[in-house]
């Protein structure tokens, strides 16, 4: 399958300091890409790379075969790049439905195409986006980066900071989303053993560069190696 | 005590005044809530527009309102030009402040190189038109006023609620890094937002020349009394400007009624810090 994402030597970092050192990796159309790593290795560094709010040293990032390390964020936006933030930063001050549609842009993935998808979210559609708790204000996140309609979508520790049974039911919908409807995407995650078995592939960071690259199943099965880099231990 | 009818009267008076604090609030909330730029210029933009409505009136016979549909989309350009500095210079809150005070001096200074300090009147037969409910006298220019600065109040608030625009407007307002990240394009809506504020203040001074006797020095008498009603009405809340404006200007009307015109000046302010204090919920 051709590929949808092509990083070549990608360094990136915030004002002075540089994270990422020459990072390369690509992503093929319908792929989900787990990306690994202890805190501070740089993975959050590379989503927002790919999303146009770091600072560019070098490299090139190709989404369907144009560059768009040079373009700000809301053009990179605009040709597809969908993102889930960290800190998931739902607008407080407007309701879950506007949160959805303030940014909406046509596409499969519509207002109730959304609201099916999380129907938490379409009882709560009135509610202002600061009312919400933890998990649904996740759901909201990715709703909205649905309704984006992106051809990439980026999760940054989705499942951070959330009680363990709404982290199951959120690795539901990332199943669903990756496995079932077929999405291209990458996550980044601390939690290796809940991640893997959705992606297809995987990448480690360290210190800023990749060590490992390989299918997330090998990975899944390769104790040491989840061992050595992540320290995850067998379980 | 004043009378009954009396209080009845200073209240509508006062109202229909306080249409013209929230007309004149409007753009000055949009631009300070959704974009973070505090534009003093809007008061000199206001009077300008007021100006050459007096202009075209006295010296070509134009009807204001034809005067209007040249003169505000000329300020919605001129909206877009300052915007066009704002966004060139990267300006910030603090700075649009100090920015804008020296665009309102240098406009000022302007109309009176060319319309000089005398004051100036625009006479027209309807500007004292009224008409008789009950006991009370309702005047017929401020009543429009009023209606206009409704129906613009009504209209900003929905376009902000229900449009794509005006919804990725609120959001780059919270956060334009995140909104820029979704795609929404926040220097093109503030282009929008800049020229709309400029576009009110020029419709706003339409009526001023209409109500109000013109001097240069006057851009700067509902300076106060329009900020309170810009913070009370909350920061890029059109009804909310307006409803503040209607009720300062009652507030200030019965104020002059009951009490005395020189305490007029005092009830916005004490409105205003009343209102902080007590920061009730539906603020």
């Amino acid at each position: 399958m051709a590929d949808l994402l092509a990083i070549e030597g990608l360094s990136a970092g915030y004002g002075r300091a540089v994270v990422l050192s020459d990072v390369s990796l690509r992503l093929a159309e319908g792929e989900a890409l787990a990306v690994l790593g202890r805190n501070g290795v740089g993975k959050t560094t590379l989503i927002d790379s790919i999303v146009g709010v770091t600072r560019r040293i070098s490299g090139s990032i190709l989404l369907g075969g144009r560059d768009i390390a040079a373009l700000p964020p809301e053009q990179r936006a605009a040709l597809g790049v969908g993102w889930v933030p960290q800190e998931r930063n739902i607008f407080r001050s407007l309701s879950v439905e506007e949160n959805i549609t303030a940014v909406a842009r046509p596409g499969p993935w519509s207002l109730q195409r959304v609201f099916d998808f999380f129907p938490r979210l379409k009882e709560r559609r009135h509610q202002a986006g600061s009312s919400l708790s933890g998990g649904e204000q996740q759901m909201l996140a990715i709703g909205r980066a649905l309704a984006t309609n992106p051809r990439l979508l980026l999760l940054d520790e989705p499942t951070e900071g959330l009680a363990p049974i709404i982290v199951e039911e959120l690795l539901r919908v990332l199943t669903a989303l990756f496995r079932d409807e077929g999405l291209t995407g990458i996550i980044v995650e601390q939690q290796a053993r809940k991640i893997l078995p959705i992606t297809h592939r995987a990448l480690i960071l360290e210190r800023g560069q990749v060590v490992h690259a390989g299918a997330s199943g090998e990975l899944l099965a390769d104790a040491a190696m989840l061992e050595r880099h992540l320290g995850v231990t067998a379980g | 005590m004043p009378s009954a009818t009396l209080l009845g009267q200073a209240l509508i008076s006062g109202v229909l005044a306080g249409g013209m604090y929230g007309l004149l609030a409007l753009g000055l909330s949009l631009s300070w809530g959704l974009l973070r730029l505090v534009n003093l210029s809007h008061f000199a933009l206001a009077f300008l527009a007021a100006y050459l409505t007096y202009e075209l009136g006295t010296n070509y016979h134009v009807a204001p309102w034809w005067s209007a549909m040249l003169i505000v989309p000329a300020m919605f350009a001129m909206g877009l030009a300052q915007h066009w500095i704002f966004d060139k210079f990267k300006v910030n809150e603090l700075a649009s402040l100090l920015i804008t005070f020296s665009f309102a001096i240098i406009l000022e200074v302007a109309i009176q190189l060319y319309w000089t300090a005398d004051y100036r009147r625009y006479e027209t037969h309807y500007s004292t038109m009224s008409f008789k409910v009950g006991p009370f006298y309702i005047p017929v220019l401020e009543l429009i006023l009023c209606l206009v600065a409704g129906v613009l109040a009504w209209g900003t608030w929905l376009w902000l609620r229900k449009t794509y625009v005006g919804k990725a407007l609120r959001a780059a307002a919270e956060d334009a890094d995140i909104a820029a990240a979704y795609g929404v394009d926040h220097k093109k809506l503030a282009y929008l937002l800049s020229g709309m504020g400029a576009a009110y203040a020029g419709i706003a001074g339409t009526f001023i020349a209409l109500i109000a006797t013109l001097a240069p020095a006057q851009i700067w008498t509902w300076l106060g009394v329009v900020f309170a009603v810009v913070i009370i009405g909350r920061l890029g809340n059109p009804l909310g400007a307006l409803f503040a404006g209607m009720l300062i200007g009652a507030s200030e009307s019965i104020a002059m009624a009951v009490l005395s015109p020189a305490w007029a000046p005092v009830v916005s302010f004490s409105l205003l810090i009343v209102i902080l204090l007590w920061d009730p919920e539906w603020l």
